[in-house]
């Protein structure tokens, strides 16, 4: 009787932040995907259902695809620095013997992530300007003078230029959560890799890479996530411009409802949103479950 | 930031608050009714930051202290980010009793979905407080043949230079678009960015099409384009204007193609520090145009971008429309919303809104003058006034998925990426969409 009781009060302090996310997070979930059959005017507060139209028109949007296309490059180059560049430096780092050396490198490498993405994207606007920014200047003061470019104006060089700053941004915080996963690897195996005469890069091979896999799995799947939910530095550094080459599906989405007032597909393209980071999120799951690594 | 987390609370708030199914439940404001005056006075400004957001607030502060009872809550917002907050205002029906407003398609949504209150009983030109603005500036908020706006100031576009420049230079202001070209070698030999220019947003190339369309294309026919029902955009004209303004930027800019990575303030101060010999500006930034070091009011000059040689359209038209505010048409206290903006453009307050450091040319007649204005101000509103049509912004004329569609060709035009045939389909395309 008592258990039941407990059982009982338990879930009455349960109750109240179950409503708390199911109204603010659940709900507005699900009417997203009713909004998305919708045709709404915002001044009237008219609204038309219209089916399926705002994601048949999700297909034939050149600028969504385009939008896409930019998210995953922004996720493929994200997993080569901040997934596989960062283990790398991560091992470079554990591996140097002085203890100080060690945790000033980390602190360094870290400092990028403790700036906010904004803040970093005003930064790098100013560093990437072409009169005045710093980095046409430095190239002009080795004599490559012939690389001025202005990065984020011109189509061909923006959307890199905006994933550069978020690599440098988010490259320290990868390589110290890699670090924290290397010193998790007992130093028995590495001394027994070294008797057997293994070298530095083998050892990497051998030792390092398959006891942090669960961290890399898991990293990889941050990284794809969170290269679907850009917005922020797009926003500060070009929104979207020029041409809408450097819109990805955040900032596109915005523009749909915000600025073209077409709030029913801006909530479709939502929805499509969601449920590619659902399923992110779902296979993040599953591998962190099979990659469970025991010692 | 996540967006769809943030975009379906958005719309969930929407929804919670039950606003989302219409705004026609509330009774029609009556804004001839006598003013209470008591409760809270909401106002929607894009008057955030220096110089201008102590205007508001001392005249807040002056009605206050006139009527004990009326607490005046100002929301100051800036040029960019007053156009996301009256969207979720609107969307989520918490709009102010007065916001801000642009003419155009802008004003129209508001008019179209009732949200803004019929003034022609109060504003009409026939009527007393009507009568205090130049009639101009009251149609410019007009629909269907009535007054919803109430006009504040007056704007329009203008290329500044600087005098010294020019006569170290040996350059006289030029008279052709033509003459306006070629000067930029000149300039930049004397050792001046001939003209400064930031795109980063994309309206500012805008302003640059906007006055070569009208100067290039018929005005019954740029009229007709702007409607997506009644747009065919196949006057030859818009690739003419379109390879003019390509050539401005090519020619009279140091950042020709790379323009689109540069912040309008930046330019902005290229020019006020002297380093820019030109920069295309609105009336009402000439006052801080010149704050700077780099450029006196007296070295500071104006002349309406010039006419290219054969131009098909109106070479009298200025770019430009007057700003003004809506009273909210479900205001529990319209009748008090117009006595506050009758205060707002009582005489006295027209004239400082006219004067430095605001310089923001008042719609009521007789506030603008030579004493109150700075010269530059005041040259540039007559020219605003003799001008027999203005051309109102092309991001604020016609609807936003057309408009959107013109500034993605502009940016595409200065960084190469399209033709101006190509910028020319794509809005064609967009504004068939939109049909």
């Amino acid at each position: 009787m008592r258990a039941i009781v407990q059982r009982t009060l338990g879930l009455a302090w349960v109750v109240p932040a179950l409503v708390l996310v199911g109204v603010f997070v659940y709900l507005p979930l699900v009417q997203n995907i009713g909004f998305s059959t919708l045709k709404w005017d915002i001044y009237s507060g008219d609204q038309e259902y219209v089916g399926l139209d705002n994601y048949t028109k999700l297909l034939d949007d050149p600028i969504f695809w385009s939008s896409f296309g930019n998210n995953l490059l922004y996720a493929v180059i994200s997993i080569v620095f901040q997934v596989f560049g960062a283990l790398l430096l991560a091992a470079l780092i554990e591996s140097i013997r002085s203890d100080r050396w060690r945790r000033s490198l980390r602190a360094i490498y870290f400092i990028p992530s403790a700036i906010s993405l904004t803040v970093a994207g005003l930064l790098f606007y100013f560093m990437y300007e072409p009169n005045l920014g710093p980095l046409n200047h430095a190239f002009q003061a080795v004599g490559l003078g012939l690389f001025d470019q202005s990065w984020l104006g011109q189509e061909s060089t923006a959307m890199y230029a905006i994933i550069g700053m978020s690599q440098w941004q988010g490259f320290g915080y990868s390589t110290l959560l890699f670090a924290v996963a290397i010193q998790r690897i007992p130093s028995e195996l590495y001394g027994a890799a070294a008797i057997d005469g293994t070298g530095p890069i083998r050892r990497f091979i051998h030792v390092t890479v398959p006891l942090v896999r669960e961290m890399t799995g898991l990293m990889t799947m941050v990284t794809i996530s969170g290269a679907f939910q850009v917005f922020n530095e797009v926003m500060v550094m070009t929104s979207g411009g020029p041409n809408n080459s450097t819109q990805v599906m955040g900032t596109w989405l915005y523009r749909s409802g915000f600025v073209r007032n077409n709030f029913g597909y801006a909530a479709a393209i939502a929805t499509l949103i969601f449920v590619i980071t659902l399923g992110i999120a779902m296979a993040q799951l599953w591998v962190t479950r099979r990659r469970r690594v025991e010692w | 930031m996540r967006p769809l987390t943030t975009f379906a609370a958005l719309l969930g708030t929407l929804a919670l608050t039950g606003c989302a199914g219409g705004s026609g439940e509330a009774p029609a404001a009556d804004v001839t009714a006598k003013p209470e005056f008591s409760g809270t006075l909401s106002i929607l400004t894009k008057f955030a930051g220096d110089p201008l957001s102590p205007y508001f607030e001392k005249l807040a502060a002056a009605y206050e202290k006139k009527h004990p009872g009326v607490k005046i809550e100002l929301i100051q917002e800036t040029d960019q980010s007053i156009k996301d907050k009256s969207k979720t205002l609107t969307a989520s029906d918490a709009l102010p009793d007065i916001y801000f407003t642009w003419t155009g398609n802008w004003a129209e949504n508001y008019v179209r979905g009732g949200r803004a209150a019929d003034l022609t009983k109060v504003i009409g030109p026939d009527t007393e407080w009507g009568k205090t603005f130049s009639k101009a500036s009251l149609s410019a908020f007009a629909y269907d043949g009535r007054y919803y706006g109430i006009p504040l100031y007056n704007n329009g576009k203008f290329m500044g230079y600087n005098k010294a420049a020019f006569t170290k230079a040996g350059v006289k202001p030029p008279t052709t678009f033509e003459e306006l070209i070629s000067s930029c070698a000149t300039l930049r030999k004397a050792g001046y960015e001939p003209i400064a220019f930031g795109n980063k947003d994309g309206w500012p190339a805008l302003h640059y099409l906007q006055q070569l369309f009208a100067y290039n294309v018929p005005s019954a026919t740029l009229r007709a384009d702007f409607h997506p029902s009644t747009a065919k955009l196949a006057d030859p004209g818009y690739v003419t204007a379109l390879k003019q303004f390509k050539t401005l930027v090519d020619t009279c800019t140091d950042t020709g193609s790379g323009t689109n990575g540069v912040l309008y303030t930046s330019a902005q101060e290229a020019f006020s520090n002297g380093k820019a010999a030109m920069y295309y500006q609105e009336i009402l930034e000439f006052d801080s145009a010149t704050a700077g070091r780099g450029i006196t009011p007296e070295d500071f000059g104006i002349f309406p971008l010039p006419v290219p040689a054969g131009a098909a359209g109106n070479p009298k038209v200025i770019e430009g429309a007057p700003e003004g505010y809506l009273v909210n048409a479900k205001s529990p206290r319209a009748a008090l919303a117009v006595d506050f903006m009758k205060f707002v453009t009582e005489q006295e307050n027209a004239k400082t809104l006219s004067s430095p450091p605001y310089g923001q040319p008042s719609t009521v007649v007789g506030a603008v003058t030579p004493e109150t204005s700075s010269k530059a101000v005041f040259e540039g509103i007559e020219l605003v006034n003799k001008a027999p049509e203005l051309a109102s912004w092309l991001d604020m004329v016609t609807v936003p998925e057309v408009a959107d569609a013109w500034l993605a060709g502009g940016e595409a035009l200065i960084s190469g990426g399209k033709k101006p045939e190509q910028v020319l389909e794509s809005v064609r395309q967009a504004s068939e969409s939109a049909k």
